[in-house]
């Protein structure tokens, strides 16, 4: 569906994107992660047609894409990070989509502008002017312009930024529901803890370069070092931490408040033994959890690996 | 109809409307009527046994006077040669050809600076389809208001027994054909920049540069300062519109309609290459602040 070779962006001798490659089908939910500055919007607004290419190409539904391709841009919707202010103030949202639907030539324009404001829960401010709108129902317009035609890939910069939790659950709610009805969605952001709840695969970019991609199950176990088993202790004997380090299975051990954090290798569940052990010595585990590595905890992994990659001997800066 | 004509048309028609239920356009043709029914009236009283005499009026004394300073004298003697509508349709013609251009290129630099136009080009329009649907609006609502200007000044001649010559109507075609070009000229400073304020300072740049371009023309001035401004001028005649403007008033002196006709096409020829090369512009520097 998206497919890039080597795309690459300068600005002068900055390289905003270097040498990206992308190979996204079709029906996917997409997250393209990366700190603010790494690289994301200006590969958003290349695969877009809208900044073009230094180098590299773009794919688009299996055929080559640029700028002057404007028929496959109709099969793209984007929902920027932030609805242009201070623009179009006399229109009401039905005005405003009206205007879109209009450029997209929509036939029955009215019935899905009113099916899809009703579906983001906008129906009833349809007549109302959207300078007087929120935040969170200006990013709900947004996806509902971006839907109008119907596109087969949604193009998401930063859809939850800015918006309380309320809002969030929404937007997440509005994104899987879209990829269930077939829709290939590209999210670009710097929200790891939400994209971990969306996304089936991701990419993360830092510098410009593309340092990992994967299903986010598969990265996260591949990044991880080891495992964390959490258990939740009636009391946590002073001796007990000691005791614990000298298991063979166990890497590593600390205790915070009543529970016990115990670092074991990844390769296997030692979850058993360890529940086992604390029974002899007559405690009581209320709770046993394995901690697996977040979204955040592997950005952070693959980026200061990168850093330290780039600063040689120097080691990290 | 392609993605670009159609996407033009759509985003045209919006511009008409906006421009049609704001003040402004209302406020800028008010300005340009009043201006005109006060020249009108000031030369009919300025007029004497052996015709007009602008030292009889005051107003018309002082802009008498300026425009024999800046243009020569016998700029303003053809000038008023056929009563007061010609030297009327420039002035009253200068508040909506300021307000629809200098509103343009305001709003494009806006557009720009806040992702509006980044936000329209999501869909099958581009930087190019917008910049043409502005000008549209301009060309249509110039029109529009030459229209109106035209009647006016012809009810006030019917009224002052005054008739609207000859060289009124030529400039009255060329003035359209000009502001076209101006209008080119604000797109492509649109084009060179990224907000508003730096747009409608390169465009009224321009435009002022024209202006002191043509003025060395005309004045004559010895010494360095003439030289100086005889050579500019004959560089930056062939990009300047108010050069083929003119151009095609002088044909119409010497009765050569067909020149006259050249001098328009060449006027319009100018504002397609303008265009193009703003065109080229967006495409080059995108629609991104």
């Amino acid at each position: 569906m998206i497919q890039t070779r080597n795309l690459t962006k300068r600005y002068g001798s900055f390289t905003a994107v270097d040498t990206v490659n992308l190979n996204i089908p079709a029906g996917e939910i997409y997250g393209f992660l990366g700190p603010n500055g790494a690289g994301k919007t200006s590969t958003i607004m290349m695969l877009l047609g809208i900044v073009k290419p230094t180098a590299g190409e773009i794919r688009l539904f299996d055929e080559p894409y640029s700028s002057k391709r404007l028929d496959l841009r109709r099969r793209i919707g984007m929902v920027p990070e932030k609805h242009p202010v201070g623009m179009w103030t006399w229109m009401t949202a039905g005005e405003y989509l009206q205007m879109f639907a209009e450029l997209f030539s929509l036939e029955e324009a009215n019935r899905r502008i009113d099916h899809l404001l009703e579906r983001v829960g906008l129906a009833e401010v349809k007549n109302k002017k959207f300078s007087e709108f929120s935040r969170g129902m200006l990013q709900k317009l947004s996806f509902v312009r971006a839907l109008l035609h119907d596109p087969d890939i949604l193009f998401l910069d930063e859809p939850i930024s800015g918006l309380d939790p309320f809002g969030v659950k929404q937007i997440r709610d509005l994104i899987l529901e879209e990829n269930r009805e077939g829709r290939t969605i590209f999210i670009s952001s710097h929200i790891l803890s939400e994209m971990e709840k969306v996304c089936q695969r991701v990419a993360i970019i830092f510098g410009g370069k593309l340092m990992a991609e994967d299903q986010m199950k598969s990265l996260l176990t591949t990044l991880a070092k080891d495992r964390e088993i959490h258990v939740d202790l009636e009391e946590l004997p002073a001796e007990l931490i000691a005791k614990v380090k000298k298991l063979k299975f166990v890497q590593d051990a600390i205790g915070a408040e009543k529970t016990l954090i115990v670092k074991v290798p990844k390769t296997g569940d030692y979850r058993k033994e360890l529940s086992k052990y604390l029974i002899d010595q007559n405690l009581v585990p209320l709770s046993i959890q394995e901690k697996s590595l977040s979204l955040e905890e592997a950005f952070v992994t693959i980026t200061k690996e990168n850093i330290n990659l780039f600063a040689g001997i120097g080691g990290e800066k | 109809m392609n993605q670009r004509a159609h996407a033009t048309s759509v985003l045209a028609k919006r511009r008409i409307l906006e421009t049609l239920i704001s003040p402004g356009y209302y406020v800028a043709q008010t300005i340009g009527l009043v201006l005109a029914y006060l020249l009108v009236a000031g030369f009919v009283r300025a007029v004497d046994s052996s015709g007009f005499n602008y030292t009889l009026n005051q107003a018309y004394e002082l802009i008498g006077r300026s425009l024999v300073g800046a243009f020569g004298a016998t700029f303003v003697e053809k000038l008023f040669s056929e009563g007061p509508f010609l030297f009327t349709l420039y002035i009253a013609f200068l508040p909506v050809l300021l307000y629809l251009a200098v509103s343009s290129v305001f709003r494009f630099g806006l557009e720009k600076k806040v992702g509006a136009l980044e936000l329209l080009t999501y869909g099958p329009a581009d930087g190019t389809s917008y910049f043409l649907a502005a000008l549209i609006k301009d060309i249509l609502m110039t029109a529009i208001y030459l229209v109106v200007l035209l009647l006016f000044l012809f009810i006030a001649g019917l009224l002052n027994n005054l008739i609207l010559g000859p060289s009124f109507y030529y400039s009255l075609v060329i003035l359209f054909f000009l502001s076209i070009a101006i209008y080119a000229y604000g797109i492509f400073a649109s084009s060179l920049t990224d907000n508003s304020a730096s747009a409608i300072a390169v465009f009224l740049g321009l435009i002022l540069f024209f202006i002191i371009i043509m003025m060395g023309s005309f004045t004559v001035v010895s010494g360095y300062v003439r030289n100086l401004a005889s050579v500019l001028a004959w560089i930056i005649k062939w990009i300047s519109p108010l050069f083929y403007w003119d151009l095609a008033l002088r044909f119409v002196e010497m009765g050569n309609w067909g020149m006259y006709f050249i001098g328009v096409a060449l006027l319009l020829l100018l504002s397609v290459v303008v265009l193009f090369i703003s065109h080229l512009t967006i495409k080059t520097r995108g629609v991104r602040a």
